[in-house]
């Protein structure tokens, strides 16, 4: 099979665009109180002093403090773990690779645990827990590149294999401190499968820098990507200065992934499902599939948001249960429809 | 001039000397082509003159200017590289991969300019590649793909070209047929080529000088002719090698020892 067309890459395109807008509608129409499009719409336009809005303040709340931002945070996340997925497929050369290889998860997760348990009261997660995350997930990866690589001599498989051993330390460290702490450990568990119910703009904005550079950084990469699918003599021969590369691409890619997961919690199987998909949709080049993974992660969250919210509404179900169980259905239809082009 | 100038050249990994005090020196436009039997260093050696090993001591010059000195990009517009087992990356077409020999040319942020690809379609049309532009890669079979991996080098412009057993797994026509291609390429366009070869007729016929390696160290170095007919080859790869002359060509044949009982 020959790689596929730009033909076919400019239909993937417009088709995601158009489910993107349709995630975005789908955030701010859907939920328990019914309010229609042309009503927010209408009221969009009030703003800027075109008609009158007919949006009680109520609702006007629940569109606009509610729905929106958890829709863009919701939009955040899901470009951001499917881009760091797809850039780390890519850097490692390792298509089991996801946003969460070298430790990032494991890190937010005790930082996260120590916040939680550490006020015990077991009624709410305390403020300060995006930050503990945050810091836990940062450390871990540094520690991971430290013992993988001293730094700039890294390579790919030492720094997976640091991955796996710094994870599974930090994680049983964090199983340890939630068993022993019964009255968080519902909380912590909350946590860990990650959710966008604590979404506001303050976060929004918190996360906005983060994402936008460190997107921007790994989409910019997939020339250099694409390059590295020779392996790494090949492209130092080729004038690529691949140490450089990989430390730049993974710094960007776990800071970005870390400051959404302190966001939102561990959500699962978007960074690792995402760039596979459309992978198989428009080819290996990593310069399709780094901004095309972009949009459709982006889509695939908020709409699998929208399911986690109402399914069972009042209550919630985890967005990270939410992913997998959309999500791998996709992605088994995908791989039916398509022989993979990757190996 | 010398396009390439090892100087005393040491290259050390694992406790042990690879490459040991090696000079050899490779004038423009010329074919140099280094020869050894298995672990002698010619992988170590022309893999350092690409830039991709660390060199433990001495020094490596392209055109006058130290290796050292200069930067992945700055390199790679000079010496380009045809490696012994190249990575095929799945689902690239042919044309694509052609032009990764552009990299250093247009750098990472823009892509390959019109320019660019004019120099792809140019090295496309030369090796007969174009009928296979939009085609996968992977589905390419061995000589054809060795020519594309030749494709990406000449598309790197460089002045030197290192090429590490190109025809390995050629069969006999495509090996000469690569060969022949390159031999153009430095009679048309005074390329300098340094290569390492099993096949010691092939390279007595295709080389201007040779250099035998054994051990890490330099035992010959010479015209292709006398290098070939010379004795410390039969030292050098442990068995009794004759040259026979057919129709003006050296062919070189290892002969069995006679005392064996087999």
């Amino acid at each position: 099979m020959n790689p596929p067309g730009g033909r076919r890459v400019a239909v993937v395109v417009v088709v995601t665009i158009v489910a993107l807008a349709l995630a975005v509608v789908v955030g701010l129409v859907v939920g328990p109180t019914p309010i229609g499009l042309t009503r927010i719409v209408g009221d969009l336009f009030s703003h800027i002093g075109i008609g009158h809005s007919t949006l009680t303040s109520t609702d006007s709340t629940i569109v606009w403090q509610l729905r929106a931002p958890r829709m863009v945070l919701g939009l955040l996340a899901g470009a951001m773990l499917a881009v760091a997925g797809g850039t780390y497929q890519g850097v490692f050369r390792n298509p089991l690779a996801d946003p969460y290889l070298l430790g990032v998860a494991a890190g937010a997760g005790l930082g996260a645990t120590i916040a939680i348990v550490d006020v015990g009261s077991g009624v709410s997660t305390p403020s300060w827990t995006p930050l503990l995350a945050f810091v836990g997930a940062m450390v871990a990866v540094g520690v991971t590149w430290a013992i993988g690589g001293r730094g700039m001599r890294a390579t790919p498989s030492t720094l997976i294999l640091a991955g796996v051993a710094v994870a599974s330390l930090l994680t049983s460290a964090q199983t340890y401190l939630q068993q022993s702490s019964s009255k968080s450990i519902t909380l912590v568990y909350i946590w860990l499968l990650g959710s966008l119910s604590s979404a506001d703009w303050h976060s929004v904005l918190l996360v906005l820098p983060y994402v936008a550079v460190c997107t921007a950084v790994c989409v910019a990469a997939g020339r250099a990507l694409d390059v590295m699918s020779v392996g790494e003599d090949e492209s130092r021969s080729l004038g690529l200065p691949v140490r450089r590369v990989r430390l730049l691409v993974v710094a960007a890619s776990s800071l970005g992934t870390a400051a959404i997961v302190s966001a939102v919690g561990l959500i699962g199987f978007v960074g690792i499902i995402v760039p596979h998909v459309v992978r198989l949709l428009v080819g290996t080049s990593y310069r399709r599939i780094l901004p095309i993974s972009v949009l459709v992660g982006a889509a695939f969250l908020v709409l699998a948001d929208t399911v986690a919210r109402t399914v069972v509404a009042p209550s919630e179900l985890p967005l990270g249960v939410v992913t997998a169980l959309v999500g791998a259905p996709v992605f088994v239809i995908v791989l039916s429809v398509r022989r993979p082009v990757a190996r | 001039m010398n396009a390439v100038e090892v100087t005393d050249l040491t290259v050390r990994a694992g406790g042990r000397d690879l490459v040991s005090a090696v000079s050899l020196h490779v004038e423009a436009g010329t074919w140099c082509t280094v020869i050894g039997p298995n672990g002698a260093g010619k992988t170590t050696l022309v893999e350092a003159v690409a830039g991709l090993r660390r060199v433990s001591a001495g020094e490596i010059s392209l055109g006058g200017r130290a290796i050292s000195e200069l930067n992945e990009r700055a390199r790679a517009k000079i010496v380009s590289l045809v490696p012994q087992h190249p990575e095929v990356p799945a689902g690239m077409a042919v044309r694509e991969y052609v032009s990764l020999g552009r990299t250093a040319h247009h750098g990472l942020l823009r892509g390959a300019s019109p320019r660019d690809w004019l120099v792809v379609d140019d090295v496309m049309g030369r090796l007969s590649l174009e009928e296979f532009a939009g085609r996968d890669v992977v589905t390419l079979s061995g000589g054809e793909r060795q020519r594309m991996v030749l494709g990406r080098a000449l598309a790197q412009t460089t002045p030197v070209m290192v090429l590490d057993e190109p025809i390995t797994g050629l069969d006999l026509r495509h090996q000469i047929e690569l060969l022949e291609l390159l031999k153009k390429e430095v009679a048309d366009a005074g390329l300098t080529v340094l290569a390492t070869l099993h096949d010691l007729t092939l390279a007595g016929q295709f080389a201007d000088r040779l250099v035998l390696l054994d051990h890490g160290e330099v035992v010959l170095d010479g015209r292709a002719g006398d290098v070939i007919r010379s004795p410390e080859l039969s030292v050098a790869y442990q068995m009794a090698l004759r040259v026979v002359e057919v129709d003006g060509t050296d062919v070189v044949v290892p002969t069995r020892a006679r005392t064996s009982s087999q």
